[in-house]
């Protein structure tokens, strides 16, 4: 097997592919399904990878808007609701002298989400379409996303945190408002849609257009 | 040599034999192909269970305690998700998920296949316990919560006095130890093991590994 398997050209153009888990090189048209060494579910391109990342980011933009428009925080003072969004939450850190804070929660809240659908929108348009764009580019934009989309979690653990601190307080309590399960959404669905992706379709459509 | 298709861009590379310090970067793509790992399956087993020993004291104990109205009440990583189960539980339960549910399962599946390794022993699931820990290894975030406590104290300190509690020197403990495993993790090594034992076997596949 292994004179077959020629340096500097693709797999899927010599007919073989690596599994997943164990890295084993086998040929897909005697193995199609699983793996013949650690018997893992196998295939050549991750199935459905556009369709699934499609679907996943179209939910995503979708749940942007009432992740952003109710209150991701509401803030019980002396009886009192102040109900904040995400935005209304970054203007008042700027107000009370907290700038830093305010930037680093813009990016992870705000930034990352929607960085994440633009860019797998436009890689995934790219494939559909076969754009002429650079590969290793859109490979590294890609991975930009995949590296950075975790932290958009930081808002959640912040308002956990803050929850739980206030959570015996007489004269403050803060707690979860709607938008934030529709944010929480939005950061599953976009981490899941860059994990379906399938980079090596960005390889695939420009060597065969 | 060692043939390996890259799994990002699909190329084929052949590469030599790597030393410790080395990786073996992609041709087409330059991602990382093959990584050995610094640690051997003892020292990874023993880091994990380090880190497992840490995980209850760093998340039960108060991470921040708060003074105020001459009361000083802590708060632990596991209050807030607790606090909402019921009124948000979709909140509640990613950052359960993320802050606590993977990355211990991460640590346990880590620690369980390092063992596997040193006493020589090959059931036929641990392949699957292979593909969790990947799974497992983007949902795991406390270098993000992390940086939530650091964001929360920021905003607490204009409530009121506050104090950094003994869960929190065990959670930075735990997010040392975390990062060090996580950095180190492979498991080329185990798949060469494997390989090298069934090397009959696997010719008979027609396979390359
Ligand atoms: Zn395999
Ligand atoms: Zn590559």
């Amino acid at each position: 097997m292994s004179k077959f398997a020629v340096n500097g050209r693709s797999a899927i153009e010599q007919g073989l592919q690596a599994c997943p888990i164990c890295t084993c090189i086998s040929e897909f048209k005697v193995y199609p399904d699983h793996c013949p060494v650690c018997r893992n579910t196998i295939s050549v391109r991750k199935k459905n990878s556009l369709q699934l990342t499609w679907a996943l980011i179209i939910t995503a933009a979708i749940l942007l808007i009432p992740a952003n428009l109710f209150p991701i925080t509401i803030l019980l003072k002396n009886g009192t609701e102040n109900p904040d969004t995400i935005f209304s939450g970054i203007s008042s850190l700027i107000k009370t002298g907290m700038p830093g804070i305010a930037i680093i929660v813009f990016f992870a809240s705000f930034v990352v989400p929607i960085l994440k659908i633009l860019i797998l929108t436009l890689i995934s348009l790219s494939i559909h379409f076969k754009w002429n764009l650079s590969t290793t580019k859109q490979l590294y934009a890609h991975k930009a996303i995949d590296f950075i989309g975790k932290w958009s979690v930081l808002d959640l653990f912040v308002i956990s945190i803050m929850s739980a601190v206030f959570n015996k307080g007489v004269l403050l309590s803060v707690y979860p408002g709607t938008g934030a399960s529709a944010f929480t959404l939005v950061i599953i669905t976009t981490l899941f849609a860059t994990r379906t992706f399938d980079t090596r379709l960005i390889w695939d459509t420009t060597n065969n257009g | 040599m060692k043939t390996i298709i890259c799994r990002h861009c699909d190329m084929v590379s052949k590469i030599p034999f790597i030393s410790r310090k080395h990786v073996a970067k992609c041709s087409r793509c330059n991602s990382t192909v093959y990584k050995n790992t610094k640690f051997n399956p003892p020292a990874m087993l023993a880091l994990c269970l380090t880190a497992l020993f840490i995980c209850y004291p760093a998340f039960i104990l108060p991470l921040i305690s708060l003074h105020m109205l001459k009361i000083t009440e802590g708060t632990a990583l596991i209050d807030g998700p607790l606090m909402f189960l019921h009124s948000d539980p979709i909140v509640a339960i990613t950052v359960f998920f993320c802050a606590v549910v993977a990355p211990v399962l991460l640590l346990l599946s880590i620690a369980y296949s390092s063992l596997c390794i040193m006493i020589n022993h090959y059931p036929i699931y641990l392949p699957k316990v292979f593909k969790l820990t990947r799974a497992l290894i983007h949902w795991s975030m406390l270098d993000v919560y992390m940086l939530s406590i650091l964001v929360s104290i920021s905003k607490l300190l204009h409530y009121a006095d506050l104090y950094v509690g003994i869960g929190f020197y065990f959670f930075v403990a735990l997010l040392l130890v975390d990062m060090t495993i996580i950095a180190n993790y492979s498991n080329d090594y185990y798949w060469k093991l494997f390989h090298q034992r069934n090397h009959e076997h696997h010719n008979q596949l027609k396979v390359n590994c």
